[in-house]
């Protein structure tokens, strides 16, 4: 039978018209596709920009050549004390501070003492200590500027240092090596950084051994049962729970008080520590952890498996001799990005304490420390000018660790990784 | 003893009993047997373990016993009795003379305080050397206990591996029991706090202002309305417009249009945007996003606009969940059969046509399942509003106005200086018991959404 129907003529202006109109709905399509690709990428692009260009010059500072007369001050110091640890007591004790600001008001004229930094006789009290004869003569020492003129703000005591070439602007050694201050000029992110490490070191070592273990439990030792189901939701739960929840478990668990028989007692841990950080923090990325090593554990195929049962392997020895060696680069891989977002994580931490404003580095994981993204959070509220530069300077700090971290683990899966 | 030196001391003995035993294990009699049951190591695995386990479990349970029974001995002290009665006074009367007497440098402001730190002083010293001694006297003896059993018919072997499987066994439940910590201790202060203010109250009420509490009805200022609107408006109203169009329309191009050169470096560029650290995120709002949507605001006529507005949280809160909304489209959208797509190829549809009505509708369970997880993961987000959001609690609908979320507030209420039982502290752990349970059923219904999805096309 003839079909009625006549074969579609294609070069028919409608129906080119409408090829015309398919074909260019297709390409907008494609646009928008491109468009929100290149869009997101550069708002990434952006984002770093911003802080590189904010922080690139939180990494210098403004400094003054300061001239002091030390023999014309006669300082009242005792020479033997100065090897001493009492030292900075000594000099502190001999009106130090007044006598450099004595010396800027002698060097740029009346006001002079508002140029330099609140901080700026602590580099002098360091140059003394460091050569007790400067004592006895005249010396030009490098102290910050004040952030005033750090910030280019007071235009006037700009031109006044310029004017007697005082100025200039070098790395600032201090931000990495000090702690948080009050002062811009003074501050530095060492004691901030210190605390990260001391509180990654505690979440690393109870995260990952926990985690292995029981990656390791529920794929080669659990029965399928209903209490393997119920580790399993949990697991899955967890890496899923918004990170400030586990911040209101460590404030109830570690550092509120609990009632049993009668009898109320606690904090179990002291508040703001390391030791409280990286434990609520390992609750945090444990499930991370689970997740990533169940997968690398799972790709060990099960001949590796069956052939060292075979040769009379027990069961924990075909377990730690080859399954878990095998699958190592996949745990690390996993056990490196769960750090790194616990480097990253600021919330839980706010709130169990670890927001204190910290002048000395922690030297225990029980002594107050913060941490370097709650720093940063502490620094962004602060008014002063001279803050803004330090926070995008410790951003930039904090996205080198991170990048590092995850430069590392993109390379242990790329080098070690085995398809079978 | 201090933790560290006294773990060393432990684990030392058990490295000891590892050495000897294994040793000894080494010159069994096999008596005629041509091989021994287990290795000489695993005889010294089950040394070590009955050295260095029995007495880390005394440990752990000591030092969460000792702080009690030191308090208990200086309540016995004369001065002790001049302690006031209320239990919140004299807590924090202990605490200050503990911090004294673990520290002499430090000053006490009581006077009794100052009296009890050197009993405190003893009674740590008193407990701390009991609980020393008694672990290392566990270590002997349980080392001892094993060392008496292994021999050339023992299996240490079965031991030992029965021993891993414990242990392996208690790390997983681990998991378990850190589910359950979050909800009982939720739901523990949140009980306190409901005690205190009418559960209806607080969930219905619509004036939220926990600066000032009336302290004969504090209900009636934490009515958490207008958080759980902030929270929505933000999170799954601004962010998902942002993240939704962006999120998708990026994982379309990269499955379906881009070059494998381009997907293979764009995609882990995307996915670093869900790597920033969210405080980054969040300073960035603050800083430069906020002004800009302030001043954007006053050109379209709104010349009190907050600076601390719903657009600028949300906007970037948007960004920051590009990359789940794309990870799950991507995984969904790959999902779909080659079949159903080659099938609509072959009938001449372009691929925007192929992709609009064929790959999305089938799809579709996979990519809702992907925004509701965004979603949970947007409202649980902490910082970006920490930092970005106002802290004034109001119900509107105009982006450019302020709005606070659940989080915000839980931050905001435990950062301030108010003491452990007041309305106020209780008050974050209610707003935290609310948002966990929020998220876990946006979570349960988006992986059965997900699994259904799934086996349909297995």
């Amino acid at each position: 039978m003839n079909s009625a129907r006549t074969p579609t003529d294609w070069n028919a202006p409608a129906m080119r018209r409408r090829i015309r109109k398919r074909y260019s709905a297709e390409r907008r399509f494609k646009a928008f596709g491109l468009a929100a690709v290149v869009l997101s990428a550069a708002f990434l692009a952006f984002l770093l920009v911003t802080m590189a260009w904010n922080g690139a010059r939180g990494f210098t500072r403004a400094e003054v050549a300061l001239p002091i007369d030390f023999k014309a001050l006669a300082l009242a110091v005792d020479r033997a004390s100065l090897s001493t640890p009492g030292a900075d007591l000594a000099l502190s004790g001999a009106e130090l501070e007044n006598a450099v600001k004595g010396a800027a008001v002698t060097a740029f004229g009346p006001g002079g003492d508002a140029l330099i930094s609140g901080h700026g006789w602590i580099k002098v009290r360091d140059a003394v200590k460091a050569d007790p004869s400067l004592l006895d003569r005249e010396a030009v020492i490098q102290v910050p500027a004040s952030t005033k003129v750090d910030q280019g703000e007071d235009a006037a005591g700009v031109a006044r240092l310029n004017g007697a070439g005082a100025l200039s602007r070098h790395f600032n050694s201090d931000f990495l090596s000090q702690s948080n201050s009050t002062d811009p000029m003074a501050a530095g992110i060492w004691g901030a950084l210190k605390g990260s490490l001391m509180t990654m070191l505690v979440t690393f070592l109870i995260a990952f051994p926990v985690g292995l273990f029981s990656a390791v439990y529920l794929e080669e030792y659990a029965p399928r049962n209903r209490w393997t189901d119920l580790i399993e939701v949990s697991i899955n739960n967890l890496a899923a729970v918004p990170s400030i929840i586990f911040g209101l478990l460590g404030l109830a668990v570690f550092l509120g008080s609990w009632e049993l028989w009668g009898h109320s007692f606690g904090p179990l841990m002291p508040r703001s520590a390391a030791l409280v950080g990286g434990l609520t923090l390992a609750l945090m990325i444990m499930p991370v952890i689970v997740i990533a090593s169940r997968n690398a554990i799972k790709a060990v195929p099960p001949s590796i498996r069956d052939a060292a049962f075979a040769v009379g392997a027990s069961r924990v020895q075909v377990v730690f001799h080859h399954v878990i060696p095998l699958a190592m680069p996949g745990i690390l891989t996993g056990t490196i990005i769960g750090m790194a977002r616990a480097l990253g994580e600021t919330a839980p931490l706010l709130l169990i304490g670890m927001r204190a404003f910290i002048v000395t580095p922690p030297g225990s994981f029980t002594d107050p420390a913060t941490v370097l993204p709650v720093q940063i959070f502490l620094w962004s509220d602060e008014v002063s000018r001279g803050f803004i530069e330090k926070t995008s300077a410790a951003i930039i700090v904090l996205l080198a660790f991170l990048l590092a971290m995850n430069g590392l683990a993109i390379y242990l899966r790329n080098r070690f990784e085995t398809r079978w | 003893m201090t933790a560290l030196p006294l773990l060393l001391l432990i684990a030392g003995l058990g490295l000891i009993g590892w050495l000897t035993a294994r040793g000894r294990a080494a010159g069994f009699d096999r008596g005629g047997a041509k091989r021994l049951h287990s290795l000489p190591g695993q005889h010294g695995w089950y040394v070590a373990l009955w050295t260095v386990v029995p007495a880390l479990l005394f440990l752990a349970v000591w030092s969460v016993a000792s702080p009690g029974l030191i308090t208990q001995r200086v309540l016995e002290q004369p001065a002790a009795a001049q302690l006031p009665a209320f239990d919140f006074e004299r807590g924090a009367l202990l605490a200050e003379a503990r911090r004294v007497a673990n520290d002499p440098a430090a000053k006490a402001y009581d006077p009794l305080a100052a009296e009890l730190a050197p009993a405190m002083r003893a009674a740590q010293r008193h407990y701390g050397w009991m609980g020393t001694i008694a672990a290392i006297l566990l270590a002997f003896a349980g080392g001892a206990f094993a060392w008496s059993r292994i021999g050339a018919t023992f299996r240490a072997r079965s031991r030992v591996e029965n021993g891993v499987m414990i242990l392996l066994l208690v790390a997983s439940l681990i998991a378990i029991l850190t589910t359950l910590g979050i909800f009982l201790s939720l739901l523990w202060e949140s009980l306190r706090f409901f005690e205190q203010v009418p559960f209806w109250k607080f969930l219905f009420g619509t004036h939220w202002s926990p600066q000032v509490i009336d302290a004969h009805d504090p209900g009636a200022s934490l009515g958490a309305v207008p958080l759980f609107w902030g929270t929505f408006f933000i999170g799954a109203v601004i962010a998902m417009i942002v993240a939704i169009p962006f999120g998708l329309m990026s994982a379309i191009y990269l499955t379906q249009y881009a070059a494998p050169g381009v997907r293979k470096w764009m995609k882990p560029i995307l996915e670093m945007l869900a790597g920033v650290p969210t405080v980054v995120y969040g300073y960035f709002a603050a800083l430069t996003v906020a002004p800009a949507v302030r001043d954007l605001a006053v050109m379209l006529g709104m010349p009190f606009a907050s600076s601390e507005s719903a657009l600028a949280a949300g906007l970037v809160m948007g960004v920051m969940i590009i990359p789940f909304v794309s990870s799950m489209a991507d995984d969904s959208i790959a999902a779909v059969p080659t079949a159903m797509r080659d099938g609509s190829l072959a009938m001449g549809a372009t691929r925007s046509e192929t992709i609009g009505k064929v790959l999305i509708p089938a799809a579709l369970p996979g990519v809702v399942a992907g925004v509701l997880l965004a979603v949970s993961r947007a409202i649980g987000e902490t910082m970006i509003v920490v930092m970005a959001a106002s802290g004034a609690a109001t119900i509107t609908l105009n982006p450019f106005e302020s709005a606070t979320t659940v989080t915000k507030q839980i931050v905001d209420l435990l950062t301030g200086e108010a003491e452990f039982d007041s309305p106020k502290t209780l008050a974050a752990f209610a707003l935290g018991l609310t948002l966990f349970v929020i998220t876990l059923l946006l979570n349960i219904v988006a992986l059965s959404v997900v699994k259904k999805y799934r086996e349909a096309y297995e």
